[in-house]
């Protein structure tokens, strides 16, 4: 069963579909009759986040040399926060959002660790979702010469930026000589679902693509 | 005294009791309108917290909060009960589903249900468990996965392992 079905079959599933419109003016009247808080009430007790916080820092000051040596060793193509906001970045100046997308900032937090290259799947991935919504967009107003150009740069972004991990790979699997930023799928269906909703789309079915603007787009 | 200018922008967030209500009862909730309730007097406490510009992810936070509290106190109050219904318990329409959907963790229901049946975007999936929207993303991309390979699992078996849903 495809994603698509999958997200399909659970709408239609929904117990309450209707969501009605409730005019309860009494328990509106009742409610605003209680004191409302007007702003943070400051607790005489030690701060328990704050504590927790100096807690944590002190382990983790104690831990980081043993911590940074294991990722290091043990997780070699682990990298942290500086180099997956730096090649976030660096994929923006390679790649190209459709017209009237911005980049989201990401927060990259301190502790973030992922695989090397990341940073430049993340941009990958939310460029495709930009073109596909640009598609939607452009199919809906009519614009063909925009729904060619939306379907053109997808098809260059699965053929040149996307791959498929073999199965049983490692998470970190590249395939040789893939150019940065490139943007790895699992081996489950993921990668020929996005091939057939664009094929659809370009038949004139754009049911697929639109779906998956609602659930991956910005 | 409460000042007016609230009043007016709580009626704007009180707007969306009748989507609170319906939130609680697709999550299970024996009172869906008690729940609606406790959440909109929250909000109404706490109207400096709630999002001005979009409320209705902070409301489903807050409800979904309710509906477990809800749940922990029918544990306390029928522990025989909660025996067969630990957590908030999800019935869809579709017995199938139902017994995937039971299968995921918590986690990842609730995201894969604020898209599909509370049509959240994911940006405001995100902001209602509190997470980034890349987070919720990667955590809806892996909820779908599981659903799906929850229910290749429920297809494959043997007819007389699907009765599950009287238990």
């Amino acid at each position: 069963m495809k994603t698509d079905t999958t997200l399909t079959r659970l709408r239609a599933a929904n117990p309450v579909a209707e969501v009605t419109t409730v005019d309860n003016d009494a328990l509106f009247d009742r409610i605003v009759a209680t004191p409302a808080e007007a702003a943070p009430r400051r607790s005489r007790r030690p701060n328990r986040r704050m504590l927790v916080l100096v807690a944590a820092t002190f382990v983790a000051a104690a831990a980081a040399s043993t911590a940074y040596a294991l990722t290091h060793w043990v997780f070699p193509d682990v990298v942290h926060a500086p180099v997956s906001r730096a090649e976030y970045k660096r994929a923006q100046t390679i790649l190209e959002l459709p017209p009237g997308y911005t980049w989201p900032a990401i927060d990259f937090r301190a502790d973030t660790v992922m695989v090397r290259g990341g940073g430049g799947s993340m941009a990958v991935s939310i460029d495709q979702s930009a073109w596909e919504c640009y598609w939607v967009g452009a199919i809906k107003r009519g614009d063909p010469a925009a729904a060619t150009r939306a379907q053109s740069v997808l098809a260059d972004l699965m053929t040149n930026r996307i791959s498929v991990a073999p199965q049983g790979a490692p998470e970190n699997w590249a395939p040789e000589g893939a150019t940065f930023p490139h943007l790895v799928y699992a081996d489950d269906g993921g990668y020929q679902f996005k091939q057939r909703i664009y094929a659809e789309a370009a038949a004139g079915k754009p049911a697929g693509l639109e779906q998956s603007c609602r659930a991956n787009g910005p | 005294m409460t000042d007016t200018t609230d009043e007016a922008r709580f009626r704007t967030i009180f707007a969306h009791l009748g989507a609170v209500t319906a939130y609680a009862a697709r999550r299970g909730s024996r009172d869906p309108d008690g729940v609606a309730a406790e959440v909109m007097t929250i909000a109404w406490r706490r109207l400096a917290a709630v999002p001005a510009d979009d409320p209705l992810p902070w409301l489903y936070g807050t409800a979904r909060n309710v509906v477990y509290a809800e749940a922990r106190s029918r544990r306390r109050t029928a522990p025989s009960e909660a025996a067969s219904a630990p957590a908030p318990e999800v019935r869809s329409l579709d017995p199938e589903l139902d017994a995937a959907l039971r299968g995921l963790r918590d986690s990842d229901r609730e995201a894969l249900l604020l898209v599909a049946w509370e049509d959240l975007a994911p940006t405001q999936a995100a902001a209602a468990l509190g997470i980034t929207p890349t987070a919720f993303r990667v955590r809806l991309f892996r909820a779908r996965r599981r659903l799906q390979a929850a229910l290749a699992q429920t297809q494959s078996a043997p007819l007389t392992q699907l009765d599950v849903e009287g238990t």
